[in-house]
């Protein structure tokens, strides 16, 4: 046989049977592709052991620049005249510090924001593989792929874990 | 029998070195106040008084914060902030003792107060923090009663207090249902009276020691502070006992990092009620406001102090806190707490500093105020092993039960 | 409660996406004419010039900035049940917080056209922006109305986001549910969520940085409104305590407004099994909390006043208590401390029609405690020769029936055309309890 592999989808009806049977794929010698799910779920998060999202540090950088770019704008535009108005200081700390403060939140969530688009592969209009409107319904959908000749082994194992097997997918590689 | 309970055997050696940190607290005191600056003794008693007072009243509240809010992740963290009821009639005394040297206290006794005196006389101030203190310590101990009925099991232990209150409540026969609606009332008159009688104290024994300087923040400034200490005295005294083996008190990460959370938030709380008072003034520039806030930020020495105050009370706890796993780790918080309670000390000593050294050259510092702070210290700590003491059980409950 | 599933909250929630009854495009209709009321009054003071309304010497400031400051008050409490009562991992508040954060974006843009309408000069708001230009001249940002510019902008982009982001899953909901056009425009809308464990993954983490952010801007943004007033030395404005006490008495009128919003909502939407009277208690309960920081407040600024035995200071709380505007006074004191007590009693906060009542009362409370701050202040101080007293004029009543108008135009046209509940954050709770672990 050639290694072709190819992907099936399990259906679940709860985030704790999805996790079960990612759990025991991770034990056998197929491997989990990708998981769907309507919502968020810890157990799911567990089960793949997946490493913390990196959003934070796109967060960070857009905080610090913003407060830079805030502070700054101050500071520029209260020397362009240098001029003492009503007695303060021409470059205050004080006032400066709201400005830069509001920009730091701003900025910070813009890097969010560009953080989330990049790492997560935002806007992906043409679905990855199979999907199902479940997915955005009640329904965990754990997808993982097997050689082709594996292919009644991998049903069973869906099936006994307790989902209801529903694609097999396009042969890859 | 008793020396099987292991936490006997941790309280024997340490009563005695807490009664040594007292005896040199106090000797300090009198030495102090006998000699050619009383003002200056009193001054530290003052600071000490409001401070420790201040963990006292906001560690009770977290407990009683968390109950109000139907919390479940707190349960043992509970046990910690109400110990720090035993406190209250300590701090009643030593504020009935603050009113010995009211000559050296109060300056604005001998000031011409153009009207003020109405609400600044020594015999209306007395009568009014006292009652607000005894209101709040009460309602403090009526909750601590009711929640100990919930937390203690009958039997008898041989502790004369646990015994007494297991006793009473024999004979008594309390229907939970009504406890646990009278826990929910005085918790939330605990709530109400707390921030009242804090605004007080912080009018009365702080922002009123300049008696020509007023900001309407000071009492909820004050408050917050008090819940800010509070909350790094409670995360201290539960990783002490977190970490001492011997003692079967055990909290998981989750919930040290959910009390440092609230911490956090408290330190931004504390930091923007400083920042939010010092830009009004700053842009308003008026003469009463004003000189208060040149005095302690603008010229030396005190603006030294202030910004360590600002330092090490808010953007160095606030940097590191960011961290999550700062905030699960019990060594880290303690140091991080006890910079904060520092901070918070030397903070009073920039509002409360100025008023009795008004042409200091230098910042008034001495060895006896950290000898007289020992003095406070040891009274804490001897008020809180006590309780635990006369309620062993109240540590010794494994926490997985508890936590729901 | 019926049990819940996430087909039935799928279905609840899907339903009020159906092609709307003649009544809804009757409503619709109504509250467009009062929009164009109000911007007919707009237009004719923008042709005839400012003086149409009843800003006067010394009251610059009339019900414009009342209202401007009213709107971002309501604004506030979107930020608060959607950021803050995440962080704290309050449960009661998933049902409720979609249509919250939609009342924060809608009364953020409502009050942000309050300070060009005041402008009278509308045409001129660039000289705000830090642009070059010709007249080479820079925004003073040691001004507070600076601050503002700043702070308003933030908020409305933050808050418009978070609520975008949020609404992602659901808008994926919707799209699988749907066909042909609209299945394409929610695809393009959703940007073709499929909730794989890697949009999952970053997705959680970036919501709960959107959360953490969202909690320091929403307290910063009424702070820096507060500071229009308190920076400068007029009595009644010039106090420490006005930053917190705008934030409390923001999020006060804000959570009011959420009951006056939700109650008819889940009547006219079926939401009962999911809004349910449970959570509306438990807004409820907040209020009393938020109401009795207000009313600490008002008694601080009042004990101080007295205290400092400044002579401004005290005549400045006498007449608002006693003066031209004591009703105004009274109606503030009646409405936001005293009120929001009743709801202390459970058989008041448990019946729909008290709470509606009750939070209509809060609201108008609020809008007065906003006259007597900006316009008290002003029309009495420090020299008798200054004083003097304001009445808005009939077009400044009708641009504000007009902002009314707007705010609803906008609320009821998203209701009918987007998740008015989030339907993943249910699902979440149905499927972790109320216990979800970041």
């Amino acid at each position: 046989m050639t290694n072709e592999t190819i992907s099936i989808l399990g259906l679940f009806d709860s985030d704790d049977a999805a996790a079960v049977a990612i759990r025991n794929l991770k034990k056998s010698s197929w491997s989990v592709e990708r998981v769907h799910s309507p919502v968020p779920s810890p157990k799911i998060m567990n089960a793949l052991n997946v490493k913390k999202s990196r959003v934070g540090w796109f967060t960070l950088a857009g905080g610090i620049l913003g407060f830079l770019a805030g502070f700054g704008l101050a500071v520029f535009s209260a020397t362009r005249w240098n001029l003492i108005v009503g007695g303060k200081p021409v470059v205050a700390w004080v006032p400066f510090f709201i400005v830069g403060f509001e920009f730091t939140i701003l900025f910070a969530v813009m890097g969010n924001i560009i953080g989330l688009l990049t790492l997560a592969r935002l806007p992906q209009f043409r679905p990855p593989g199979p999907v199902d409107p479940g997915f955005s319904g009640a329904r965990f959908g754990v997808i993982a792929t097997c050689a082709r000749s594996q292919e009644t082994d991998l049903s069973h194992f869906f099936r006994d874990n307790g989902a209801t097997v529903m694609t097999v997918e396009k042969p890859t590689g | 029998m008793e020396t099987r309970q292991p936490f006997h055997i941790t309280t024997r050696f340490l009563i005695p070195i807490f009664l040594a940190f007292m005896l040199v607290g106090t000797v300090t005191f009198i030495l102090q106040v006998s000699g050619d600056h009383p003002e200056k003794a009193w001054r530290t008693y003052l600071i000490n008084f409001l401070m420790f007072s201040a963990m006292a009243q906001g560690g009770l509240l977290f407990s009683v914060v968390m109950n109000t809010v139907n919390a479940r992740w707190s349960r043992p963290l509970n046990t910690v902030s109400e110990s720090f009821a035993a406190f209250f009639p300590v701090s009643f005394l030593l504020f009935l003792i603050l009113f010995l040297g009211s000559g050296h206290v109060f300056p604005w006794l001998h000031e011409n107060l153009h009207g003020k005196e109405v609400w600044l006389n020594l015999p209306f101030l007395f009568v009014r923090n006292a009652a607000g203190m005894l209101v709040l310590y009460g309602i403090g101990l009526a909750y601590l009663y009711h929640s100990l009925w919930f937390k203690l099991s009958s039997d008898v232990t041989g502790r004369w207090f646990q015994d007494l209150l297991i006793r009473h409540w024999y004979r008594r026969r309390p229907d939970p249902e009504q406890y646990r609606r009278r826990m929910t009332i005085f918790g939330n008159l605990y709530i109400l009276a707390f921030t009242l009688v804090l605004s007080l104290i912080g009018f009365d024994l702080v922002m009123s020691m300049d008696p020509h300087w007023y900001s309407t923040l000071f009492g909820a400034y004050t408050f917050v502070k008090a819940f800010y200490v509070g909350l790094g005295a409670v995360i201290i005294l539960a990783a002490i006992l977190h970490l001492n083996p011997q003692v079967a008190f055990a909290l998981q990460p989750s919930q040290f990092h959910d009390i440092g959370k609230l911490f956090f938030a408290f330190c931004m709380l504390w930091g923007d009620f400083f920042y939010v008072q010092l830009v009004v003034i700053w842009y308003g520039n008026i003469p009463e406001e004003t000189a208060y806030l040149i005095q302690r930020t603008m010229t030396p020495p005190w603006n030294i102090l202030a910004w360590t105050v600002f330092l090490t009370g808010f953007i160095i706890p606030f940097l590191i806190l960011i961290n999550k796993t700062v905030k699960t780790m019990p060594k880290s918080m303690i140091l991080i707490c006890l910079t904060v309670m520092v901070a918070i000390w030397l903070e009073h000593m920039l509002l409360l500093g100025p008023v009795y050294a008004p042409h200091a050259a230098r910042l008034p510092f001495q060895a006896s105020d950290g000898l007289i702070s020992m003095g406070f210290l040891g009274l804490m700590a001897v008020s809180i092993t006590t309780f635990f003491n006369q309620f062993p059980e109240l540590i010794q409950r494994k926490p997985a039960e508890v936590t729901g | 409660m019926a049990e819940l599933t996430c087909d039935s909250i799928d279905n609840t929630v899907l339903d009020t996406l159906q092609p709307p009854s003649r009544f809804y495009w009757l409503l619709i209709a109504f509250l467009f004419m009062g929009v164009l009321l109000g911007a007919g009054c707009w237009l004719y003071q923008i042709v005839t010039g400012i003086g149409v309304g009843g800003q006067n010497n010394p009251v610059h400031w009339g019900i414009y900035l009342v209202n401007f400051v009213f709107w971002v008050g309501i604004a506030h409490s979107g930020t608060l049940i959607s950021a803050i009562l995440h962080l704290f991992r309050a449960g009661w508040r998933n049902p409720i917080a979609r249509a919250a954060e939609t009342m924060t974006i809608f009364a953020v843009c409502v009050a942000g056209l309050f300070p060009f309408i005041h402008l009278g000069r509308v045409w001129v708001v660039f000289y705000m922006l830090p642009i070059p230009t010709q007249r080479t001249l820079w925004p003073n940002f040691t001004s507070p109305l600076m601050f503002d510019v700043v702070a308003i902008s933030t908020y409305l982009m933050v808050s418009a986001a978070f609520w975008y982001t949020g609404m992602l899953p659901d808008l994926a909901t919707v799209r699988d549910r749907a066909s042909g056009t609209r299945k394409k425009i929610f695809q393009v809308l959703s940007l073709g969520w499929t909730g794989t464990h890697e949009q999952w993954r970053h997705y959680a983490r970036g919501y709960l940085f959107f959360a953490s952010l969202a909690t320091p801007l929403v307290i910063s943004v009424h702070s820096v409104v507060s500071w229009d007033f308190a920076l400068g030395v007029v009595p009644g404005w010039h106090t420490t305590i006005f930053a917190p006490y705008f934030v409390a008495g923001a999020i006060h009128s804000g959570l009011a407004m959420v009951l006056t919003l939700m109650i008819p909502l889940r009547k006219i939407f079926k939401y009962e099994a999911i809004i349910t009277v449970s959570v509306l208690e438990n807004v409820a309960k907040t209020i009393v909390f938020t109401g009795i920081i207000v009313g600490f407040a008002y008694g601080t600024e009042l004990f101080i006043a007295w205290y400092s035995h400044n002579v401004v200071e005290m005549e400045t709380f006498r007449w608002r208590i006693f003066g031209d505007y004591s009703l105004e006074y009274w109606i503030m004191v009646i409405c936001n401390t005293l009120i929001p007590l009743l709801f202390l009693f459970q058989k008041i906060r448990t019946r729909i029609p008290w709470l509606f009542g009750l939070s209509l009362l809060i609201n108008v409370g609020m809008w007065y405690e906003r006259f007597v701050i900006i316009i008290g202040s002003v029309a009495h101080d420090f020299v008798p020769y200054t004083w003097g007293l304001y009445r808005p004029s009939l077009i400044e009543l009708g641009i504000m029936f007009g902002s009314f108008c707007l705010f609803f135009f906008l609320f009821v046209l998203f209701v009918k055309h987007l998740p008015s509940v989030s339907m993943t954050e249910m699902k979440e709770t149905l499927f972790a309890g109320d216990h979800h672990d970041q």
